[in-house]
Parts: C-alpha cells; structure tokens; sequence
C-alpha cells in the first residue's frame, strides 16, 4: 500500500474525537482506498475489571466529556436490570430530562460550532476564518443565541445530575437529590427561550439545505441499515424497543435492550483503534447500520411533540424513507434538538417533577445485562457481567461511533472519489472530506 | 493573544467545561482570544507560534508526546487543563495493567504502521515539557478555568487554592461512633453532616479546593478529581496513612480496620494514580 500515491488529512479538524484520514490513489490519480481511522485508545472496557458496581456509573461517565450523561443513564440502566430494581416516575422523569439537557448541550456545541462554519462560509474560504469564533466576531447575536441554548442544557445537567460535565447525581436505585420547586421554575423559563432558538435555527437552516442541496447530494449517500430506539416507532430516548431498518425500510428487526448483543457484532481491524458493530445476521458489509439523528428520522413515524412532530414528519416526506444523504445528518440533528427542548419544557411544566420520592433501594447481586439509551450521536449500549458481590466481571461497550465507524469510511471513500480525478484534487476539498465525518 | 486549545488523549470533557462558562466564554473568546490551533474548532492543521497553549488530557501515545513537545517549542505560555494533563486522570487506571497485554487481548489484529504507538502509561505532560499552570478537576469547572485564563491573559497570576475540599464544604464535622464503613450509596445520607461522620469514604479533606465542593454539597462522596491540596505535597506526606487518620478520627472506627477496608478497593484512589512521579515539583504552579 506504501507504494501508492497518498494522501493525509491530519489531524482532521472540528469533528468531535481525534483522527486522521488516509486516501490511496491509484497509478492514475483516482481514489483506490480511503480510511478514517482512531489514533487514541484508553482501555476503559479493560481497566475497570474489578470495579465494584455502585462506582461504575460515575467513573465509566469519563469515555466521553461531551456525552458523559448520556453513558452514566445507560451505566445506570444495565446495573438496575442486573439488581433487578425498578425506579420510581419521578425518577425517570427526572432521568429523561437530564438526557435531554445533554442533547440539546451536545448537539447546540456541534451544530453552532462544529458544522455551522461549513454552510455559513463557502469550503473554498480561508481556513484560518472558517470557525464558529469568526461567526461570533461578525455576528455577536448568533454567539448569544448558541450560548444560551447549551446553557440551558448544560444547566439542566448542573440543577438535576449536580455537576455539568460528568453529572454525579445518579446512582443504581434512582437519583440522589429531589428536584426543587424553584429549579423547576427557573429551567422551565429557560426552555421557552431555547425552544425558540432552535425553531429560529431550524428555519434558516431550512433555506440553507435548499439553497444547497444539489452540492449536498454530491457529498453522497450511503444506502445502509439504520437502528434507534423507539417507542411504538415515536421518538424515545431513554426507554423504548430498537428498531432496525433496511435501506429499504424494511423492517429487519425489534428488540429490548437485553437482546442488543445477540443483533449487534464488533470486530476490530487491522488499521485502527476503532471496532467496527455491525448488524450480526446480516455479516460486516451487508449489516453496515447507521445509528443517530438521521436514523431517528428513518425510523420514528412521529414524535410527541408538537413542532418537532411536523419537522419530521416534512423531513420524511421531502427526502424520501428513509432517507440517505450523508449531510442530511445536520438537518435531522436540529429536528432532535427540537425535540430535546419541547421534550424537556414539557417535563419541567410537570409538578410532579419536584416529588421526593426520587430513590428506591438497591439490592447488589450478581448477573448480565445491557443498558441502552440514545446518545446524541445514536443508540449506545454498555453490556456488564457482574460477580455476586456486584463487582464487574465483564464489560463491553457499543458506542454510536463503532456503529456509523464503517459507513463514515465509505462516505469519505465516495466524497473522496467525488473530489479527486486522475491525481487532480479540487480546491476546499479537505474540508469536504471533513464534512462528512 | 494568540490561543491553541490542544486535545491530548482524554474525553474532551475539560473543553466541554471550558464551552460552559456562557457569557464570560463570550467575552473571553471576543476580547482576549484569538485561537489560531484547535483540531476541535479551526481548521488550521499546523502548530503556530503562540503565546498561550491550554492542552487537556494527558500522554497515552507517541503521537502525543511529539505534539506536547511541538506545542511547548511554539507556546510562551503552557495551561494543562483537568486532571488527566495535571495527573494522568482516568486513564492512568490503565497504568495498572499491562498496556502490551490489553493491546495483544483486545485489539489482536492491528497491525498498522499508521497508528501511534502506545506508551507503557499514561503520563501528564509534566513528564515529558515544563507546564506553566495546572488546572487540575475532572473537569475544572467553567468559572475556575475563565478566572485562571483571564489572569494569564492580562499577565497577572492566576489565583491559588491551596486548602482542601472541606473548606468548601458546607457539610459539619462530628465525632461519630460507628462501626464500619459503608459503600457510596450504602444508605441515604443526612444532608448536613459531614459524609465520613457517616462513614463514607470522602476524599474532600485530601483533595484541592476551588470547584466548590459540588459533589459532597449534593450528598455524594469527593473522589478527589482536583488532586491533592498543596498540604500534601510534600515527600514526607503519605497520603493513604492520612486518610485513614482522618477517617478514624471521625468515625471512631480503629485505624487498622478502616485500612482494611480502604485496602479492599483500589478504585478509590484512581484519581490519585502518579505517573512520572512529578507531583512534588512546581506546588506554586497549580491552581
């Protein structure tokens, strides 16, 4: 392979993770190969042997800062239904909320300051300005409205789960603290706002996609699987049955969270730290599933909020089910994110929010189980084997990166192909290699 | 002032705290910033000459040292942001293990010559550049970062907390009469006294103050993620044997069974994992 023409993309830039990217061409210049590869590896599914149960939660948070909450829920999840512990309402509700504090943080920090700089500045434009800090130096208001927007998300992790980045409030049995009466009204004033930041958002961006979409098609499709959690084939994040879809739209398979690893493989490979997951029946190239806001779409009908229930519904009428364009992705993200937020008003317009019966106790015992919830980039699954004294024997993790890492290597294949003829590579191509990570 | 936020191997949590502080990010990034290197936001893929680095996470391969090593050449100024460049953080636990060993079990196959390779343990960058400032947490929270930043940027020094946790804490402390130790959620804890009068291991009275003690506040022991206070830092200090004094004193447990109990789980000190052994050097430095 050394022998070939190639060329690096190092390190690729505004993508959340660290990695490179390596095309091949051929003696002709054409594209022969391209890989998006993981050059960091921690080891957490090894060093954590050992550890009692009760401390997982908030230790295993540390895999990712941007998505912290989101794996303490499913930790969480997998170890109730190994101590076989049902939590209360209020616990739950409390739970969904904090999951949709970390959507809206994590998916307003990549729309506003990963992907925006892509449709707001042409890809031929000077990299050094091509950022969201340029956007907030031309257009301060922009800057207010995004900060805001995460501000609520991350405050709501801050009021219910105690801290921002890796929440602490959560444990096996339910939540620590109660919610307090005047929190709740203090977010719930905070959600109308950022409701109608996002639906400010959605309708500019909405423009955008138009204005575009022809140069969009071109980024190419990647005519895959999809999988989300579902309720009854409404929107769900927390708690639901996963979906999965054939490209077609065919239903493939329903399944509870208990089920996940007898439907969902990973193997590691040769040239990169990353595993790759895939659907098991149907082998490592025909299985390829894409999980995440486009999957959300692909296989949710409807949502149970009201502006965000239309969004998707439009989406789905207007870009086919399902639907397969690479940089539709940001466009569905901001229909979840319009979810997240009327889905969290509508939690925080609950009284019943405040109750204090918030913690239920757990009783430690041995067993295996797997906890899902829907990450802001997809369906994550932890799968824990626990010994009788509830210390972890096992653990395996299926993170929505693994999952979408084998159609990323193909959309950069084909925007690769796209961009580069008989060793003549377009100007802005990098970038363009980048936006479809 | 020319900024580069530098992400070594971590979880990008720090700069994720960093993103929290609203409107003083806003301010910070309009007046002070002007963040010419971060793979994260700017496209630019080459180091420039700086005046200030912030750098999360610490040095897990040699990809990572070449570029601390490049960062430092080209930075007058150098921030380690969070625990894992200050300590070695999380990932340290690997430093139990072998590295060789994980990477022959997990990971069988790889065989590029296009990855970095793994170092035997993580390190904080200490270990392989000079570090100006130490913000150390797991994450820092957002307005210790901005109040640190803004005072390098306008030439000051940043203002140290040197004390322990437990100054922060509004928890009270009694001499209790207990006779074990319980797990973090063993039982439901009285919202005012403080957590090791009840026996739970809480590492607030070894552990750096300046977060605001967010973890005990909410009824949830402190696992150190700020380091140890400056009191601590000194060679002859043993950390471990101060704990179990502090516990004992507290609960009236004997000092031999409370380290008995303490012996049974390494995984309460993972925040207190050294590599390099450089946490004696450069108190003055962390704050």
């Amino acid at each position: 392979m050394t022998s070939r023409k190639e060329i690096n993309i190092s390190p690729t830039t505004r993508i959340e993770g660290y990695g490179k990217v390596t095309i091949w061409l051929d003696d002709s210049g054409n594209v022969s190969d391209a890989h998006f590869y993981a050059t960091e590896i921690r080891g957490f599914d090894y060093f954590l042997r050992g550890m009692e149960a009760d401390r997982l939660p908030f230790i295993i948070s540390r895999i990712c800062g941007v998505c912290s909450t989101a794996h303490v829920l499913a930790s969480v999840k997998a170890i109730e239904s190994i101590y076989n512990t049902q939590i209360t309402e209020t616990a739950k509700k409390l739970r969904k909320l904090l999951l949709m504090g970390q959507t809206i943080s994590n998916h307003s920090l990549v729309y506003f300051f990963l992907t925006l700089p892509d449709f707001w500045f042409s890809p031929e434009e000077d990299p050094s300005r091509r950022n969201a800090f340029q956007i907030m130096r031309e257009k301060p208001e922009v800057g207010k409205k995004a900060i805001a927007l995460r501000s609520f998300g991350t405050h709501i992790m801050d009021v219910i789960g105690k801290r921002e980045v890796h929440i602490v409030s959560v444990i096996p049995g339910g939540l620590i603290n109660p919610l307090k009466e005047r929190e709740r009204e203090q977010l719930l004033n905070e959600a109308e706002n950022a409701c109608e930041i996002v639906k400010e958002a959605l309708t500019s961006s909405k423009e955008l996609f138009e204005r575009n979409w022809q140069d969009f098609v071109r980024f190419g499709q990647r005519k895959t699987c999809y999988m989300a959690l579902t309720r009854e084939e409404t929107l769900e994040m927390y708690d639901g049955r996963i979906n999965v879809i054939d490209a077609n739209g065919r239903k493939l398979a329903d399944f509870a969270d208990s089920e996940y690893m007898e439907h969902i493989e990973e193997k590691t490979s040769e040239w990169t730290y990353a595993k790759f997951a895939f659907l098991r029946s149907n082998g490592r190239s025909d299985g390829i599933v894409q999980v995440g806001p486009t999957a959300h779409m692909n296989i949710n009908r409807k949502a149970t909020t009201e502006t965000a229930n239309r969004e998707l519904k439009e989406f789905k009428s207007k870009f086919g089910n399902p639907a397969h364009v690479t940089l539709l992705l940001d466009y569905a993200r901001l229909i979840d994110l319009m979810y997240a937020c009327e889905e969290a008003k509508e939690l925080l317009e609950d009284k019943e929010l405040t109750r204090t019966d918030t913690r239920v106790e757990v009783k430690s015992r041995g067993g295996k189980a797997v906890g899902v919830v829907e990450a802001p980039r997809g369906t994550l699954a932890h799968e824990y084997v626990l010994t009788s004294n509830g210390h972890l024997k096992y653990i395996r993790l299926i993170i929505p990166t693994q999952i979408n890492n084998a159609a990323i290597n193909l959309s950069v294949k084909d925007a690769a192909t796209e961009f580069i003829r008989d060793g003549e590579v377009k100007p802005g191509f990098l970038n363009r290699i980048e936006m479809v990570i | 002032m020319k900024v580069s936020i530098v992400s070594l191997t971590c979880c990008a949590g720090c700069i994720s705290s960093f993103l929290n502080a609203g409107d003083a990010l806003l301010e910070i990034l309009s007046q002070h910033f002007d963040i010419v290197y971060s793979p994260t936001f700017v496209d630019l893929k080459e180091v420039q000459s700086l005046d200030l680095a912030i750098v999360e996470g610490g040095v897990r391969t040699s990809e990572d040292e070449r570029l601390i090593k490049e960062v430092r050449a080209k930075s007058r100024v150098l921030v380690a942001l969070g625990l894992c460049a200050t300590h070695g953080g999380i990932t340290s636990l690997g430093n139990l293990v072998s590295a060789k060993k994980f990477l022959e079990k997990e990971h069988s196959l790889l065989a590029s010559s296009k990855l970095p390779e793994l170092k035997d343990l993580m390190y904080p960058l200490c270990s392989f550049v000079d570090v100006d400032y130490y913000i150390p947490g797991c994450p820092p929270m957002p307005l210790l970062i901005i109040h640190s930043l803004k005072s390098i940027v306008s030439g000051k020094a940043p203002v140290r907390h040197q004390s322990v946790v437990c100054t922060e804490c509004h928890r009270k402390i009694v001499p209790a009469k207990l006779d074990h130790l319980y797990g973090i959620y063993e039982k439901e804890s009285d919202p005012t006294l403080c957590l090791v009068s009840q026996g739970f291991v809480c590492l607030g009275s070894l552990t750096r103050e300046g977060c605001g003690a967010p973890c005990p506040r909410a009824g949830f022991t402190c696992f150190g993620c700020r380091g140890p206070a400056d009191s601590l830092l000194y060679r002859s200090r043993d950390m471990y044997a101060f704990l179990v004094k502090v516990i004992s004193a507290r609960t009236a447990i004997p000092e031999e069974k409370v380290k008995e109990e303490l012996y049974r789980n390494p995984f309460i000190f993972h925040t207190f994992i050294f590599s390099g052994s450089d946490r004696f050097r450069a108190r003055e430095r962390i704050i």
